[in-house]
């Protein structure tokens, strides 16, 4: 397993790709940095903009949506899978190799996207707040950061459970991308219109969607009327259907013929 | 079957309704080349995709060194190397970096470059591999095939885009392996090139076997011919037929050779009769005629 787990880092560290992405979070990620000390009046405070990491966790879905859904695929637009699978190891193995290798991805871009926060914040903001200062709910900037953290990583593995799905069932990137993509947005368009027919029908309750507003509510101490769940069977419900999600992952891969 | 490095047993594989291998059972010898034939979705490779463990099948037995193969028995595979299809290449690496993907890590770089030299990819090893024509994927793909110096390699269509020296390099390479002990099945539509490698064939028509023997026998079991060229072919055929002499049919003068006909008789008794000739041919069935007949003669049916 850990050979597997090295052959599919190898591959990933030799696509140019992911190093044009870890500079392009850090790029921007800077230019929200300076714009809000520059601007405060239009992009708003500076402590907030902290606890979003500059904006990097929304660009980490982006590129871990896309990591997801194109280390299955690109094997069959390949035409790789043939290599991958006809060795000793079993094919369970190929593809929870490639589950650690993005599990691995997702701990380096949140670990990249907090220490240039922190960066960020000594060299920009040094001034203008300290970590400890209360920023919500009784919570601390840094603790808000944490809590923001452990949320998205949990809902970013919804997602990505989703997209690996997908990837496996259409064998194409496109697909897998736009509908992780507009999964994990589609939340913020549809999710008055949720809470309300959820407040019709209780059970809709727990709907993957609602799911997603974990971070949210880890947060802020009035939003679990809204989603009408307690913060431990949202935690619970996430790894639920993500468990679901890899679980039907495996038996497709499994059952393929190449 | 002792030294059998292959076995399949009543092997079936249905693609929803349609039945795309029947009873299939084969074998091959250990050290062996062997030839896999038959014309285009005959199922070759679906065979080979079998026996690698790619597939699911209904029914049968696949056993590779005594191991049984099967998508969930894969532990036999550690000895093969294989190329399905056409190679799969990952654009963003170089021909190198996919031989330190897809080796083990008990094959040293010397065995990494060793391949690379018998293969003659010296000068674009170190290039990414997108930039590569259909020739230089294909050798990288038999590389990678070889690269572990397996026990069993199955070559699907292996001559695919190569060019006369590539071709012959290949052979040259899969002969001196063959000496050494791994064994081999081939498929390739490139039949003179198949007749130049093979010990044995197997001839697979609609799913089902027709024909598994040595290369020796089939050789033998086609016609030989003297095909002749003269100034009066029509009286030369009545004159020959009159002797005893058997022809074959087509426009062409052909005799067919039995073990007493001699060419000298043959001229002597055309020239007694003035008739010039002006030119004489052995012709021997080659692998391609004698397949072509037996696949124009073969009982499988579609059903």
């Amino acid at each position: 397993m850990i050979t597997l787990v090295k052959q599919e880092t190898f591959k990933l560290l030799h696509k140019k790709s992911t190093y044009a992405v870890s500079a392009t979070l850090l790029i921007i990620m800077t230019i929200f940095g300076v714009l809000t000390r520059n601007y405060p009046k239009y992009w708003g405070d500076p402590k907030g903009m902290f606890v979003e990491m500059f904006t990097g966790i929304n660009w980490i879905v982006l590129f871990l949506i896309a990591a997801c859904s194109s280390i299955i695929a690109m094997e069959f637009q390949y035409g790789t899978i043939k290599e991958l699978l006809y060795r000793k190891y079993y094919r369970g193995q190929i593809l929870v190799s490639k589950w650690i290798t993005m599990l691995l991805y997702s701990i380096y871009f949140f670990a990249l996207c907090f220490v240039w926060s922190m960066l960020l914040k000594v060299v920009l903001f040094n001034d203008k707040f300290k970590l400890t200062d209360t920023f919500q709910s009784g919570y601390s900037v840094i603790e808000t950061q944490w809590l923001g953290i452990v949320g998205s990583f949990l809902t970013i593995w919804l997602v990505l459970s989703l997209v690996l799905l997908l990837a496996n069932i259409f064998k194409s990137t496109a697909a897998a991308i736009s509908i992780g993509i507009i999964g994990y947005f589609a939340l913020s368009i549809i999710s008055n219109v949720m809470f309300l027919l959820m407040h019709r029908w209780e059970w809709l309750k727990w709907n993957p969607l609602n799911m997603m507003n974990l971070s949210q509510q880890l947060v802020s101490s009035s939003i679990h009327k809204m989603t009408l769940l307690s913060t431990p069977e949202m935690v619970i419900g996430s790894l639920v259907y993500t468990a679901i999600f890899m679980a039907i992952s495996y038996v497709v891969f499994k059952r393929r013929s190449v | 079957m002792a030294d059998a490095i292959l076995n399949v047993e009543h092997l079936n594989k249905n693609f929803g309704r349609k039945q795309v291998l029947k009873d299939v059972s084969f074998s091959v010898q250990t050290g062996h080349i062997v030839g896999l034939v038959g014309p285009n979705g005959a199922g070759k490779s679906t065979i080979m995709k079998a026996v690698l463990g790619l597939f699911n099948y209904s029914s049968g037995n696949i056993m590779i060194d005594g191991e049984p193969v099967s998508p969930t028995s894969h532990k036999a595979m550690d000895k093969v190397g294989a190329l399905i299809e056409y190679p799969g290449i990952y654009p963003f690496l170089t021909g190198y970096q996919h031989l330190q993907l897809f080796s083990k890590e008990s094959t040293s770089k010397d065995q990494l470059m060793d391949i690379v030299d018998k293969m003659k990819m010296d000068s674009y090893i170190n290039r990414k591999a997108k930039t590569y024509s259909l020739g230089m994927k294909q050798k990288l793909g038999i590389a990678l095939a070889l690269v572990d110096r397996p026990k069993f390699v199955i070559l699907d269509e292996p001559m695919n885009g190569l060019d006369p020296q590539a071709n012959k390099d290949l052979r040259t390479i899969i002969l001196d392996l063959a000496k050494q002990g791994t064994t081999f099945l081939i498929s390739s539509h490139i039949l003179s090139e198949l007749e130049k490698l093979v010990d044995d064939l197997v001839v697979i028509d609609k799913g089902q076997i027709v024909y598994t023997e040595s290369m020796a026998n089939l050789e033998s079991g086609g016609k030989k011919l003297l095909v002749l060229q003269t100034s009066d072919d029509t009286r030369a055929k009545e004159i020959l037929t009159q002797n005893g002499y058997q022809l074959d049919d087509g426009d062409k003068l052909s005799i067919i050779e039995t073990d007493s006909t001699k060419m000298a008789d043959v001229i002597k008794l055309l020239s007694d009769n003035d008739i010039e000739i002006e030119d004489v041919q052995h012709v021997h069935s080659d692998l391609e005629t004698s397949l072509l007949n037996l696949l124009k003669n073969d009982k499988v049916k579609e059903s």
